[in-house]
């Protein structure tokens, strides 16, 4: 079960909305952050901590897929590869990622620390090639940059 | 009133409905997949589209609501094509395996493809894949064939009320998943199964073992297992049951069924039915012929009733047998054997507290549909689960609760956890205080009301004696406003409250809330008969139709129709019998049905006064722990292989018929003529409907019943019957000292879902879904012994010991731990002494302390 600092937060999500069933996405996104991805468990206690039952939990998670559905990495980088960011480059980035840190794309590097996810626009074409690294915005990409932004992520 | 026209015929309505049922009522038939008569309009499949003047687009008939003037089109050519367009798409990711899937001849999609689908795809691409699941032990999924309707997960949410199941994922790779996605892990009530149009939802009982149209027979019969009485249609191929299925709309149940219902027929069909008589030859039981098995039967009897009189022989009726056979069991009992010791397992609650209830407000007073209770506005939930208990009585107070009733609960009730809307705490084993307290509320404000005096008065002395009195426990003083306020308020009592030494104060109180708030009550019943084993006569003090048998009057009317004598005092309740086989003042017991070594509290003392008898018959499907023990077993038919009446705990009467025939075992009642014959007292009846008619003429309660007005479904009470008023019952002293329950666990009698009495364990299904007792208990109780989900632990009391596995229950909050009682070798009876409730007889199950030890080193 979540911690109480948790389950406060919770509360104070449920206490925003007259449904409690309007409290789901954003709690779990902090099941999501206190487990690093929607394991059965995480399910489970925000549905017992909105008391909802747990297949309407997994049902509306399960809906939307940029929820983790499976074990991710501490840090998780969504590159994009649409036409601005791959005519600047971001293919070349993606196994730049694959080399120099063994994240393979849509996947998690051995050492547990960065999982990648190649993702459509992010809304930067003008600057591209971009990436998320979890909820962090990054563009005009290059392998050097990425090396430095990256420092940052252990 | 509202006048549309469809397909150019003119319809008057006069209640708002939507076009799909306006249509439907004119006869006229549209197409739909996601829509179910069970469930509310959803407008997901767009199958039912229609044209509607003046409207621009096709419309959903099942969610557009008729109006005034509307001038609707169900068949066009634009209709057909928008039909067959959203048949091909769904055809797309479908496996068309129809030659191998268990739905083909039933499924819906197949007929609508067949009237209104294309013949071909133009759809080449790969198909979704995805395997058939058998993870779990009863229901597959193949979910290739899921149209996603939804269906199955409305069923389960918004009716079930288990919200076990949900849409997972979503476009074309959605598919319908419990929350583990393997093992469904739920109510297993099968009613997602009801309602799948296709073959997505599958029951691994008869999985691939027949196709729909292979059924030789189809019979509409009553469910055995609780005192609900579902309708249902059994299904037999080869003279053997291949499924139970409900018939929408009809009976109790509305096509509802819990999994008992549904899923628990196998036993019918077990390799233990007894096949023929047994007979006790140099201490063993050996296979005899029916006539030498009757005449050992007669001849031990009729000799123990000359030498020691009828009073030293007793009888023990079951309420799983039918309103015919108890009416012949007690009719033998009392003239062939000369006794009035007549009594069942019933006595151990629901017969002690609906003879107390009639006692003080009148017979009838537990009559009341099952549809009072969804429409009430209050609902007081007192002495067990009724969704476990009577799951489909359960399922209307979840409708209750829905549609916003207040739903509140005096202890648990781990089935309406999501739904009730206060709780109340009494302390352990001390619920009677609590609900004195609630009443004396009511009381106070509501005052004399006048109707009975006797009752009245009861309740003046009661609240003068407790006023000022307060427990300090919370939610009492809201449970009293809510039922002051509420304008019709049910009363749902279980059984565990009425099994206390001083259990009768808490019926006293009960039975003067019911007075004070004109309450609909409801006695929960774990078997299917309760009611009928009571109204036939199996009960020491009464007559069939409820008369005393110690008045004269009624008893000679009896005696002119037996055309043999009745005793003329009241004969020993159950426990007094047992009682009586201990002392040895009882010699000869006849037990029907039943099985009183695993079913009655303080088994090893059964066990210990049937060991005491001269000679003990048993008449039972299996040979039970009791019928080891007998002298002679008598081999008898079981639900579905013969005809009868059932009385339900609305005490409605119904039908049950005959689906299978088999060759071995004998009606009871016909064994029971039989021998009543042979010893001296004919009986004769040739069929089930003759015991009917002499009950319609003995019965003043069942006065021309007939089975014609009984499968018509109008033999509600009081049928053509005469009740009769209440008698005056003391009130309960208050035990002043009353005691605190400090132990650190004490035992209590858990009812799972999934079984009933001994009878379940015969079910594979059952079996699978619930296959060993476990040990329910609090999450706090579990961390002080160190103990996690599934490890075995020992169970020790005054009475004996045994294993079990922990079951840890976050709803249980004192210090009880549940077992149940229901599987081979030791069971919570086994664990337990017991007291008797002076006023009711019912025996009292508090208070027996439980070491628990956890056996290391395994689970
Ligand atoms: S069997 Fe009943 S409880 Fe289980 S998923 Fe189906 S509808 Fe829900
Ligand atoms: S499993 Fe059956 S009822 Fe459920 S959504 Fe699929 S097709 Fe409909
Ligand atoms: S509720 Fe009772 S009568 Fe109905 S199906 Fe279940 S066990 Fe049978
Ligand atoms: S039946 Fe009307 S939309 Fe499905």
């Amino acid at each position: 079960m979540f911690n109480d600092t948790v389950l406060k937060e919770i509360e104070g999500i449920k206490a925003k909305y007259p449904d409690r069933r309007s409290a789901l996405l954003p709690s779990l996104y902090i099941a999501q952050r206190e487990f690093g991805w929607l394991s059965q468990e995480a399910m489970t206690c925000v549905a017992r901590s909105l008391n909802l039952p747990e297949a309407v939990v997994r049902g509306t998670a399960s809906f939307y897929s940029m929820y983790k559905h499976r074990p991710a990495g501490r840090h998780v980088i969504q590159l994009c590869t649409n036409i601005s960011c791959m005519i600047l480059g971001a293919e070349r980035l993606v196994d730049f990622l694959e080399t120099r840190y063994g994240v393979p794309a849509n996947g998690t590097s051995g050492d547990g620390r960065f999982s990648l996810v190649i993702m459509e626009c992010i809304g930067a074409c003008g600057t591209a090639p971009a990436m998320l690294v979890n909820t962090d915005f990054y563009d005009n990409l290059s392998e050097k940059r990425i090396e430095e932004i990256l420092e940052n992520y252990k | 009133m509202i006048t549309l026209t469809i397909n150019e015929r003119e319809i008057t309505l006069d209640k708002p409905m939507s076009v799909l049922d306006a249509a439907k009522k004119a006869g006229i038939k549209i197409p739909t997949l996601c829509h179910h008569e069970a469930l509310k309009p959803y407008g997901g499949c767009r199958l039912c589209v229609v044209e509607v003047e003046r409207m621009p687009k096709l419309q959903n008939a099942c969610t557009l609501m008729a109006a005034d003037g509307m001038v609707v089109t169900t068949e066009s050519e634009e209709i057909s094509r928008t039909r067959r367009g959203i048949l091909e798409f769904l055809l797309i990711n479908h496996p068309l395996d129809c030659p191998y899937c268990d739905k083909a001849g039933e499924c819906e999609l197949q007929d609508l493809v067949n009237k209104y689908g294309p013949t071909t795809g133009r759809y080449t691409e790969e198909k979704r894949k995805v395997p058939e699941s058998h993870k779990d032990h009863i229901l597959a999924r193949n979910m290739e064939r899921c149209v996603v309707c939804t269906r199955c997960v409305r069923m389960c949410n918004d009716v079930q009320g288990a919200s076990a199941i949900n849409v997972i994922g979503r476009g074309n790779r959605s598919r319908v998943e419990p929350f583990s996605s393997e093992s469904f892990n739920c109510e297993y009530c099968g009613n997602c199964l009801t309602v799948c149009p296709v073959g997505a939802i599958l029951s691994r009982l008869y999985i691939h073992s027949f196709r729909p149209w292979q059924i030789d027979k189809e019979v509409e019969t009553v469910c055995s297992y609780c005192g609900v009485g579902c309708s249902l249609v059994v299904q037999v191929r080869d003279e053997s049951i291949k499924r139970v299925i409900p018939r929408m709309g009809s009976g109790v149940n509305r096509g509802l069924l819990c999994s008992r219902g549904r899923f628990g027929y196998e036993y019918i069909h077990s390799e233990d039915r007894l096949r023929t008589p047994l007979v006790r030859k140099n201490g063993t039981l050996q296979q005899a012929t029916w006539s030498e098995a009757l005449d050992v039967v007669a001849a031990k009897l009729s000799a123990v009733k000359n030498a020691e009189g009828g009073a030293s022989i007793a009888g023990i009726a079951s309420p799983r047998c039918t309103n015919e056979d108890n009416y012949v069991f007690q009719r033998f009992m009392r003239t062939a054997c000369g006794t009035n010791n007549i009594d069942s397992l019933s006595r151990t609650g629901f017969a002690a507290a609906q003879k107390y209830f009639e006692g003080l407000l009148g017979q009838g007073i537990t009559a009341n549909l099952l549809d009072g209770l969804k429409n009430s506005e209050t609902i007081l939930v007192l002495g067990d689960d009724p969704a476990a208990v009577n799951p489909v009585l359960g399922l209307s107070i979840r409708e209750a609760a829905r549609r916003g009733a207040d739903v509140i609960v005096i202890g648990y009730a781990k089935g309406l956890e999501k739904f009730h809307t206060l709780q109340v705490i009494p302390r352990v084993f001390r619920e009677a205080e609590v609900i004195e307290e609630i009443l004396t509320g009511v009381f106070s404000d509501r005052g004399v009301r006048g109707d009975m005096p006797y009752v009245d008065k009861g309740l003046r002395e009661l609240s003068g004696r407790i006023s000022g009195k307060k427990t300090g426990i919370e939610g009492i003083d809201e449970t009293v406003k809510t039922l002051l306020k509420s304008a019709s308020t049910s009363i749902v009592l279980g059984m565990d409250i009425v099994q206390r030494s001083d259990g009768h104060r808490a019926l006293f109180a009960v039975a003067g809330l019911t007075y004070l708030l004109e309450a609909r009550l409801y006695l929960l019943s774990g078997r299917p008969n309760e009611q009928g084993l009571i109204d036939t006569g199996c009960v020491p003090d009464m007559l069939p139709g409820g008369r005393p048998v110690n008045v004269p009057d009624f008893r000679g009317k009896f005696e002119a129709v037996w055309k043999a004598s009745v005793p003329d005092s009241e004969g020993l309740t159950l426990m007094e019998i047992i009682e009586g086989a201990r002392n040895r003042s009882i010699k000869a017991l006849y037990v029907m049905g039943d099985n009183p070594v695993r079913n009655i509290p303080g088994g090893s003392i059964v066990k210990e006064a049937l060991g005491a008898l001269d000679f003990l018959v048993v008449q039972d499907i299996f040979l039970s722990e009791t019928a080891e023990m007998a002298d002679v077993v008598l081999p008898a038919l079981g639900w579905t292989e013969k005809a009868g009446t059932y009385t339900n705990l609305e005490r409605r009467i119904q039908l049950l018929r005959k689906a299978v025939e088999t060759s071995s075992g004998m009606e009871d009642w016909r064994i029971l003529s039989e021998l009543s014959r042979k010893m001296g007292v004919p009986a004769n009846y040739s069929e089930s409907e003759d015991v009917m008619r002499e009950l319609a003429r003995v019965s003043p309660l069942h006065r021309d019943l007939t089975y014609e007005e009984i499968a018509a479904g109008d033999a509600l009470w009081p049928y053509n019957g005469e009740p009769l008023r209440g008698e005056m019952y003391e009130v309960p002293a208050i035990v002043d000292a009353a005691r605190d329950y400090n132990a650190d666990f004490y035992l209590a009698v858990d009812k799972p879902l999934f079984h009933s009495g001994t009878l379940s364990r015969r079910s594979r299904a059952l079996m699978k879904i619930c296959p060993e007792a476990a040990v329910r208990m609090g999450e706090a109780g579990a961390a002080r012994l160190g103990l996690k989900e599934g490890d075995r632990v020992r169970l020790s009391t005054s009475a004996g010991s045994c294993e079990a596995p922990v079951s840890i229950d976050g709803t249980i909050r004192d210090n009880r731990v549940f077992l149940s009682g229901n599987f081979p070798g030791s069971g919570v009876y086994d664990l337990m002494n017991f007291s008797i409730d002076t006023v009711t007889k019912a025996p009292g199950t508090e208070g027996c302390e439980v070491k628990i030890e956890k056996i290391e080193g395994r689970g």
